[in-house]
């Protein structure tokens, strides 16, 4: 009897000792075992369509890459406290850890200078683009510390608007404003902090006001500024979309491309990406098209760098290097309407004909750290309260 | 025999619930000693700033209010639709009750987000109902649910009915259909078999399932994330909206109100219980 407890009872230690070993194991950032020089982790962020495209991106290039690298994905969706991903690494970065699995970050715009202000200039192996043959064909160089950083492709907010109620959309912002006020309840932006469409919106009516210094500045003696933009919105906020008899501002960037889908309203601003990829799938209405104003919205090239704590540089250039290849940037403009960052004559004539609408020559770029939340917050307060 | 063989019971008994114990404490205890603390932190030390501006600004407050208006309306017609439609399923005997009864649990097995855009691709300005008016009659109805409470209550209700049925008549099944009919058999009515018998006996899971509902909704994100304002908004929302704009210290002290608002709800559960039992010694 006793001899068959003690083995019951011993069974039972070792089956809550395996399950907690097993529970801190699993850790990611814990060293790996052999076999693991192979592998090469992706860190990235965003909505859905750009998890799809790298998914697609990874399989691809491990069935065909050469020296057999496996690349792992693992992504954020965006307004999931995205800060989570920046302070893990500043963490893994500062407790000393080598070897980790942050072998690639992908960072939008002007994230680099952030990484770099939380973990110290050698965050990043600065890049050796000897390494990159397919570097020779990209067109636009990174935004932000194009030493460190390699783009893979560019993002754009536009104007999207319903060519069959708007046969002449407007051209600048003036015009834009005079539209909104003309067409109430046409017109929608989706909330700041919920989507980069209705954030670069906000952006761009507060710093179309400033000194163009200050649209890559974090100094806030900025915000001293702020309050002519703020004056607009809230000037424009009675023509804003109403349902039920109240303004609405809808959330996340889908929120407002389902109004426009819905003809709801005519006008909305849109991720130039989103718009196209759900046009081809027939998700939205073909006669919702796009086009720029002046001064334009917000947008940037996206890139990709590579930690040092990392364990696989090598594999991260190997990656790094197909995703600027012309297979890579025709997957991603076939997938997400991704603006490529290569010469366009490498590419698919049928896939270019996709974003042929958009004049990119440079990308109007913003950068304003810590002020950004803080004026996503403002217009929380402000603008999203107002009745 | 005696003391030996008791000491060794006790540890037996401690040694199984210890790492049950010790898990509850990490994963359950830790996180809520850590909000609690993080709630209390300020640009300066600590203190009750966050409380303070949780209770005096008038959006905060009007967040809250809005918040517990939503709550109190889903959880009086969830319970009082509920309790309805439990009678009806326990005492009718029509082909309409027995397929009901089968059909009633479905919407707790559609994924919430589904459901959610089910009910907005319905009732939305540009949804089917308008569509349909649209064709049908040529009126360009817009049923202006969306955006608002209505649509979030409609929403909650589609949910939560369901739930309050399943707890109601498992309590109205737990009477037996012997003690309904020696009641009429001494002549007592329909309505003072409902008061007097039905209703005391039931109340507990009527009380059971106001206060599961009242839990679950008053933190509720998706739906009105989704289907409502801008403002005001309800508190799950906010804690979202503001933990994207890094303010952990107020969202901490948005979360501990929110655990004291499902912990007077709890209070409230179990004095009811309590005066239950005080009625059942009497009797």
């Amino acid at each position: 009897m006793s001899i068959r407890k003690a083995f019951l009872l011993l069974v039972a230690g070792l089956l809550f000792a395996g399950t907690v070993l097993a529970a801190c194991g699993n850790r990611s950032g814990s060293g790996g075992e052999g076999g693991k020089k192979k592998t090469v982790t992706l860190w990235a962020q965003g909505s859905d369509n750009v998890r799809v495209m790298f998914e697609k991106q990874i399989e691809n290039f491990n069935k065909t890459n050469k020296e057999g690298y496996q690349v792992k994905l693992e992504f954020i969706v965006t307004g999931t406290g995205a800060q989570s991903l920046p302070d893990r690494i500043t963490a893994a970065k500062k407790a000393g850890q080598k070897n980790t699995d942050f072998d690639i970050i992908e960072m939008q715009g002007d994230e680099v200078l952030r990484y770099i202000e939380a973990a110290g200039e050698d965050l990043f192996i600065p890049i050796d683009r000897s390494k990159i043959p397919n570097y020779s064909k990209v067109k636009f160089p990174a935004t932000f510390r194009d030493d460190l950083v390699v783009p893979y492709r560019g993002t754009t907010v536009t104007l999207a608007y319903n060519s069959e109620t708007v046969p002449n959309p407007p051209k600048t912002t003036e015009e834009l404003y005079q539209w909104i006020k003309d067409h109430p309840g046409r017109f929608a932006y989706n909330t700041p902090g919920s989507g980069g469409a209705g954030g670069s919106f906000v952006l761009t009516s507060v710093y179309n006001f400033l000194p163009e210094e200050a649209m890559t500045s974090s100094d806030p003696k900025w915000k001293e500024q702020w309050t002519q933009g703020f004056d607009l919105m809230r000037e424009l906020h009675p023509y804003m979309y109403k349902s039920g008899g109240r303004v609405v501002y809808p959330n996340k960037n889908q929120g407002a491309i389902d109004l426009l889908a819905g003809k709801e309203v005519d006008m909305i601003p849109a991720w130039a990406d989103m718009i196209i990829s759900q046009v081809r799938q027939g998700a939205i209405p073909s006669s919702i098209k796009l086009t720029q104003i002046q001064p334009s919205f917000t947008g940037n090239t996206v890139v990709l760098g590579i930690p040092s704590i990392g364990s696989n540089p090598e594999g991260a250039y190997a990656f790094i290097n197909y995703m600027l290849s012309p297979e890579a940037q025709n997957l991603a403009l076939d997938e997400m309407a991704a603006i490529p960052v290569i010469d366009f004559a490498e590419l698919d004539p049928n896939l270019t004909s996709i974003i042929s609408d958009l004049k990119i020559d440079k990308f109007r770029v913003i950068s304003i750290g810590t002020l950004q939340p803080e004026l996503y917050s403002k217009w929380d307060e402000e603008i999203g309260t107002l009745k | 025999m005696g003391n030996g063989n008791r000491l060794r019971q006790w540890v037996m008994a401690y040694s199984f619930i210890t790492p049950a114990l010790i898990i509850t404490l990490g994963v359950v205890a830790y996180p809520i000693l850590n909000i609690v603390m993080e709630s209390f932190k300020t640009e300066d030390g600590y203190g009750f700033d966050h409380y303070v501006y949780l209770f005096t600004n008038p959006i905060a407050l009007d967040n809250l209010f809005y918040t517990l208006y939503i709550v109190i309306v889903t959880v009086v017609v969830a319970v009082l639709a509920g309790y309805g439609l439990a009678l009806f399923l326990r005492f009718s005997n029509s082909f309409a009750s027995k397929t009901i009864g089968l059909l009633y649990l479905i919407p707790r097995f559609i994924p919430g987000l589904v459901a959610v855009n089910a009910m907005i691709t319905v009732i939305r300005d540009s949804g089917l109902i308008n569509r349909v008016s649209l064709a049908l009659f040529g009126y360009d109805f817009k049923p202006g649910l969306m955006f608002n409470e209505y649509g979030i209550i409609m929403m909650n209700l589609w949910f939560n009915i369901p739930f309050a049925t399943m707890l109601i008549l498992a309590g109205l099944s737990n009477i037996p259909d012997s003690m309904i009919e020696s009641a009429r058999d001494v002549g007592a009515s329909r309505w003072v078999l409902f008061t007097k018998l039905i209703l005391p006996l039931t109340m507990k899971d009527s009380m059971i399932a106001a206060t599961f509902i009242f839990m679950t909704n008053v933190g509720s994100f998706t739906t009105p994330y989704l289907m409502g304002a801008t403002s005001p908004q309800m508190i799950g929302v906010s804690l979202f909206v503001q933990f994207n704009n890094l303010n952990y210290g107020y969202v901490a002290a948005l979360s501990v109100v929110m655990f004291l608002l499902c912990a007077v709800s709890a209070a409230v559960y179990i004095y009811t219980n309590m005066r239950d039992k005080a009625w059942e010694k009497q009797e």
